[in-house]
């Protein structure tokens, strides 16, 4: 099957859009990107990268203590592989704020919205939608992929484009990327009668489509043309299916991140950022290998949260070191820059509760289990690449785990950094929201510089 | 470009006269030294203003609205290192704004600039706050306040202030200039404006502390103005006068076809049936377009598709699954006062003073949804009033005359709103609590009475709901903005454009493009006892309304002025609407009788389903603002339309138009006669016969090679066919 360009040479598709989609898969080493690890629910700072050995039994947890390839970093037994990497990432374990809730905690750190409060929808746009669109305002960019991808993506009114529109939000793959026939619809027709269905309507269409154009002085049906050129490449064009194709990968890559869900996420996440995608997130929500529900908000009515924890940090070990190793392996370490995290930690004093039994890692239904809650005043957060040394440790909790001892960093921090690395000039840079008001990007924070020190 | 010079020459010289008599006289912090600062965007919302959290600790008020606490600021923190008056060249404010430290935001003050030497003056003169005795700013004023200038043409603009001694001053150079159309005419520091391309209106703000002078300009095309279409109303009067004034031409009518299409998709919200354009066609009834105009406003559609328009802004969306009882009951209100044509003032009266349960009183349900009193009176006012208050919550209104005072004064109305929990979670009953309506204004923490927008202060008897008097005030035939508000944001509806854009931002600083057209739809309105269906019917029986989109060899630039008819994709409602009419497909919703229609939605809940209304932007109902809707194009509508599983399962529909037609032994001319007529309301052209004729007759093949059998084979060319016209932009766009 040939179809794709050459097949559409007769469509007589613009110029750019030719060379957009020539260039396909080809890396964009201009263009700065981020892939966000997003662990939803909020993972357990004191059981994984802050543990705190001397706090006492009713706090410390389970885990026991283990050094790292970097003096005086200390992490649990979760993640044996971080500790073989750890000169790779930085930790910063300090990161705070105040709103207790998912919906608001989400809000806080991805959108900055100032309230504690939960809502059912967000009021200002996500870092993301934010810049997908700032981006989609420069010129210049050629592939002919989406620019904002979402890997099973953040949902449920926590994250979203509010008053930038939905034309920002993320291309969204749902699909179990590590399902044998996994599947992107929208992208590259797999079947040949479909492809050819496809390309008899557009010509069809490109003959019927007559409407006076003089009247289009502000470049709308321009832009429409555009759009829908681009869906004809995304749909035929057979390098942008490839970019979706983990079955192009090496399998001792695609057994490096692990042959489960999370891994292949992630992987995926790696595979598009290379072709063109700036702006990634990657939701570890979900099954991991097929099995029941999912996600990091361990309450003792959820799920054992030790059990919990084990039950699935081992693919999460194994896909987000992955990750960090390809990021430097291949060359994206300045590039691209890698953040993990979720929208708090959990509550340092175990509480405990009767299990629902529903949780693959929970105990019999009724039966007493320990568990932990939300805690947004302290929690930590990985980085890697974008021309982060690793290494580091910024901030310090204090001795049980529950407050910034040192240097606390804000969710406008968080921001301020990320849009820093995407070179959004995070301090001046206003939007009119939708009564016409002027609002910065970034309320209160400036990057964290000692990253990249 | 000599008379530039010369006027340039004179500029300076009466600049340099009036520096030279500042330096005997004593520098005033407000009238001096906050301006400089306000010029030099010092205290801009994007640098150290307080609303915009103030950069590195140092905070002014926007804009130099409250220079009592910019002094405190500037003089009183920081250990006062940020001003000296022993070495005042060694201040951190000029140190800072001349860039001579390392400063965030850049050189902003030349040092040998007049504002420069200005506030080292005031530094140097002992920093001193103004007397309550000195002069204070009384007015500015712009000259000239009007001008017709050629296209790319310039204009020097001269501020001169009026202050309470008399003392009147020149400045030009510290006034702040904002165009409302920025692709109508620049504006520089110097107050000189530049237009650009596009003829029309367009107003220049001037800005000089919390005093505004708007400079208007009218931009001729130069084209000559022969043929004018037939004066309908008094709207083809106004319209066309203003374009024999700014000499653009307007296009000629459209065609019947063009116009019942158009019509029907505005009114109606949804497609003329094959039936009805044929009708409609073959009828020589002179007046048939106004006929049709009546049909629609009397049919059930109007109500649909207007009440799908106010439920969005009146904020009927679903929190939680227990709204829906709520969101019905409301909906309905709304849809049937619409059907009904109940006056707008009642409808509005009826929702603002709304008292009882929701069971027993829709309205009520919008008490619900919108709680504080500080929402309640923005949305008030940017709904039904057309002026944007939210900014005057916290500070002066950047290019209003409201103030927080104006802001408190209207939340007074609903402060005396009265809540008990009834048996349903969530809703309460709503009366009138007896008491004096008040309200704290936030910033001075005094109590504020009642009063609408520029109007005295009331005095309401306790047992009195004040939201009546609120009422009385907006129905009154004098109110200055109720009756405006409501005929821009429908003649946007129709025209693309408010002749006020944004059409919920009515200010002094920002005038329409057609005033006394503005004015006379008002009075129209007002004079119509509020009907809503006469605002609908005199818009779209003008001749204006049924301008052809297809602009003539002058008229393409013109983007405000309504020479021709201003093309738009259909909004997402009645996009599905039309493609399931098309294809002859149903769309399922939950909880509704089969066959409801988009635009018949009763709230948002419906946008989590379908994925084709939310990739088409239909609104959340969060915000009062039309703009919440978004019309702009994107990758995932291209997708959607052409590869989107519920898209092509219409298109494949059982009993859908395709099957119909592939199994329909007509010949394939009256088919695709059929086709056009039902998407386009037209007959279609030869060419466009000969290509869907030549399409149809195509022979298929199967993945294979085999060919297919020909009923198989027709009906994937029905469906292809079906699929081209769809994606069209004649189909997409209402033109």
């Amino acid at each position: 099957m040939n179809i794709g360009l050459t097949g559409f040479a007769t469509l007589s598709l613009p110029g750019l859009l030719r060379l957009r989609a020539e260039n396909a898969g080809k890396p964009q080493k201009e263009k700065t990107a981020v892939i966000m690890v997003w662990l939803i629910g909020g993972l357990s700072h004191i059981d994984t990268y802050d543990p705190k050995p001397d706090a006492s039994t009713d706090y410390r947890g389970p885990f026991n203590v283990i050094p790292t390839n970097v003096p005086g970093m200390n992490i649990t037994e979760l993640l044996p592989l971080h500790a073989k990497m750890a000169d790779k990432f930085t930790l910063i374990r300090s990161m705070t704020h105040r709103a207790g809730g998912h919906p608001a905690g989400h809000l806080r750190m991805l959108s900055g919205d100032p309230d504690e409060r939960d809502k059912p929808a967000p009021k200002y746009p996500d870092w993301m939608c934010l810049a997908n669109y700032l981006r989609s305002k420069q010129a210049g960019r050629t592939s002919p992929l989406p620019n904002y991808v979402a890997i099973n993506s953040i949902e449920g009114g926590y994250a979203g484009p509010a008053y930038l529109g939905n034309a920002y939000s993320p291309f969204t793959i749902s699909d179990d990327p590590n399902r044998p026939n996994f599947q992107v619809p929208n992208i590259g027709q797999t079947s040949a009668t479909e492809a050819r269905r496809l390309s008899d309507r557009t010509a069809l269409r490109q003959n019927l489509d007559t409407l006076e154009r003089s009247f289009d002085k502000e470049g709308e049906l321009g832009a429409l043309d555009q759009f829908e050129s681009q869906a004809v490449t995304l749909l035929t064009n057979p390098k942008t299916r490839d970019a979706f194709d983990l079955g192009k990968e090496d399998a001792r890559t695609r057994d490096r991140y692990g042959r489960h869900r999370w891994g292949q996420q992630l992987l995926l996440a790696r595979r598009l950022v290379e072709s063109g995608v700036e702006i990634i997130h990657s939701n570890l929500d979900g099954p991991i290998c097929g099995t029941a529900g999912n996600n990091w908000d361990d309450h003792a009515v959820n799920a054992h949260v030790f059990n919990g924890l084990r039950y699935r940090c081992w693919a999460y070990d194994q896909a987000v070191t992955a990750l960090i190793e390809d990021i430097h392996a291949r060359g994206l370490a300045k590039r691209v820059m890698v953040v993990v995290t979720g929208e708090f930690g959990r509550t340092p004093k175990i509480s405990y509760d009767r299990s629902t039994g529903a949780h693959p890692a929970s105990g019999v239904a009724g039966t007493i289990q320990p568990g932990r809650d939300h805690w947004p005043r302290v929690f930590t957060n990985l980085w890697s690449g974008g021309g982060i040394p690793g290494g580091g440790i910024i901030g310090a909790s204090d001795k049980r785990g529950e407050d910034p001892a040192e240097r606390p960093c804000s969710p406008g921090d968080f921001l301020a950094t990320l849009y820093h690395h995407l070179g959004i000039d995070w301090e001046n840079t206003t939007i009119n929201d939708l009564t016409g008001r002027p609002t910065h990007i970034v309320n209160g924070g400036a990057p964290i510089t000692e990253l990249f020190s | 470009m000599g008379r530039w010079v010369g006027s340039l020459a004179a500029w300076l010289l009466a600049m340099g006269a009036v520096s030279a008599a500042e330096s005997v006289r004593a520098v005033s912090f407000i009238n001096d030294v906050v301006p400089v600062l306000t010029k030099a965007s010092c205290n801009s919302g994007a640098c150290h203003a307080k609303a915009g959290m103030g950069q590195n600790g140092f905070q002014l008020s926007l804009l130099g609205f409250e220079p009592q606490e910019d002094y405190e600021h500037l003089v009183k923190e920081a250990r006062g290192r940020r001003l000296s008056a022993t070495a005042p060249e060694q201040s951190l404010l000029l140190l800072k704004a001349a860039s001579a430290v390392p400063h965030g935001g850049g050189r902003r003050l030349d040092p040998e600039s007049e504002a420069y030497r200005l506030v080292k003056t005031w530094i140097a003169q002992g920093m001193k706050y103004d007397q309550s005795t000195d002069p204070k700013l009384v007015s500015i004023s712009v000259q000239p306040a009007r001008g017709t200038l050629k296209r790319k043409g310039e204009q020097q603009l001269k501020v001169m202030a009026r202050f309470s001694d008399g003392r009147v001053k020149d400045i030009t150079k510290l006034a702040l200039y904002e165009a409302n159309d920025r692709s109508m005419a620049e504006t520089e520091e110097n107050g000189r404006v530049r237009i650009l391309d596009i003829p029309g209106n367009v107003a220049v703000m001037v800005r000089f502390q919390d005093k505004t002078a708007v400079f208007n300009a009218s931009v001729p095309l130069g084209a000559p103005v022969k043929h004018l279409p037939p004066s309908k109303n008094f709207i083809d009067q106004f319209v066309f006068t203003n374009l024999k004034q700014i000499s653009v031409p307007p296009s000629p009518v459209c065609d019947d076809a063009t116009f019942i299409r158009r019509v029907s998709l505005d009114i109606a919200g949804r497609l003329p049936t094959v039936a009805e354009a044929e009708v409609f066609l073959s009828s020589t009834e002179p007046s048939k377009r106004d006929k049709l105009v009546d049909t629609l406003l009397t049919s059930p559609d109007y109500a649909d598709f207007f009440a799908n328009k106010w439920t969005a802004l009146l904020k009927n969306k679903r929190d939680a699954a227990s709204d829906i009882s709520a969101n019905f009951a409301f909906h309905s209100w709304v849809r049937d006062s619409l059907l009904a044509n109940k006056p707008y003032d009642q409808l509005v009266r009826q929702l603002l003073a709304a008292t009882g349960t929701i069971e027993g009183n829709p309205p009520v349900a919008w008490y619900k949804r919108v709680k504080q009193p500080t929402e309640q009176l923005e949305d008030v006012a940017q709904l039904f009033l057309g002026v944007r208050m939210q900014c005057a919550q916290c500070h002066h209104h950047p290019f209003e005359r409201w103030s927080q005072h104006d802001y408190y004064s209207m939340s007074a109305f609903f402060s005396q709103i009265g809540r008990k929990p009834t048996a349903t979670a969530g809703e309460d009953v709503i009366f009138h609590k007896r008491g004096m309506a008040q309200a704290e204004n936030k910033k001075t923490k005094l109590p504020v009475k009642p009063a609408g927008l520029g109007d005295p202060t009331l005095d309401i008897p306790p047992d009195e709901d004040p939201r009546l008097r609120l009422a009385d005030w907006m129905g009154n035939k004098a109110n200055p903005f109720f009756a405006k508000s409501l005929v821009n944001r429908y003649w946007k509806h129709f025209f693309k454009r408010g002749l006020i854009e944004p059409e919920d931002d009515i200010r002094d600083t920002n005038p329409p493009s057609n005033p006394e057209l503005l004015d006379a739809l008002a009075k129209h309105f007002v004079e119509s006892g509020f009907d809503l269906k006469a605002v609908v019917r005199v818009i779209t029986q003008s001749s204006t309304y049924q301008l052809s989109a297809t602009p003539n060899q002058h008229n393409g630039v013109d983007r405000q002025n309504f020479s021709h008819f201003y093309p738009r994709r259909m909004q997402a409602e009645v996009l599905l609407d039309s493609i399931d009419q098309f294809t002859g497909a149903k769309t399922d919703f939950a909880d509704l009788p089969p066959g409801t229609r988009a635009i018949a939605l009763p709230d948002n809940s419906y946008n989590r389903g379908s994925a084709f209304l939310k990739v088409f932007g239909r609104p959340e109902g969060a915000s009062v603002c039309e703009c919440e809707r978004a019309s702009s194009a994107s990758l995932a509508q291209s997708l959607h339309l052409m590869n989107a599983s519920d898209v092509k399962g219409k298109l494949a529909a059982s009993g859908g138009r395709a099957e119909r037609l592939a199994k329909d032994d007509k010949p394939a001319a009256q088919k695709i006669r059929e086709l056009y007529l039902a998407a386009f309301a037209r007959e279609p052209q030869s060419h466009e016969q000969a290509v869907a004729e030549e399409y149809l007759a195509k022979p298929r093949e199967d993945a294979q090679g085999k060919p297919l059998p020909p009923d198989q084979s027709r009906r994937i060319a029905y469906e292809d066919l079906l699929w081209a016209l769809i994606n069209t932009k004649e189909f997409l766009y209402n033109h």
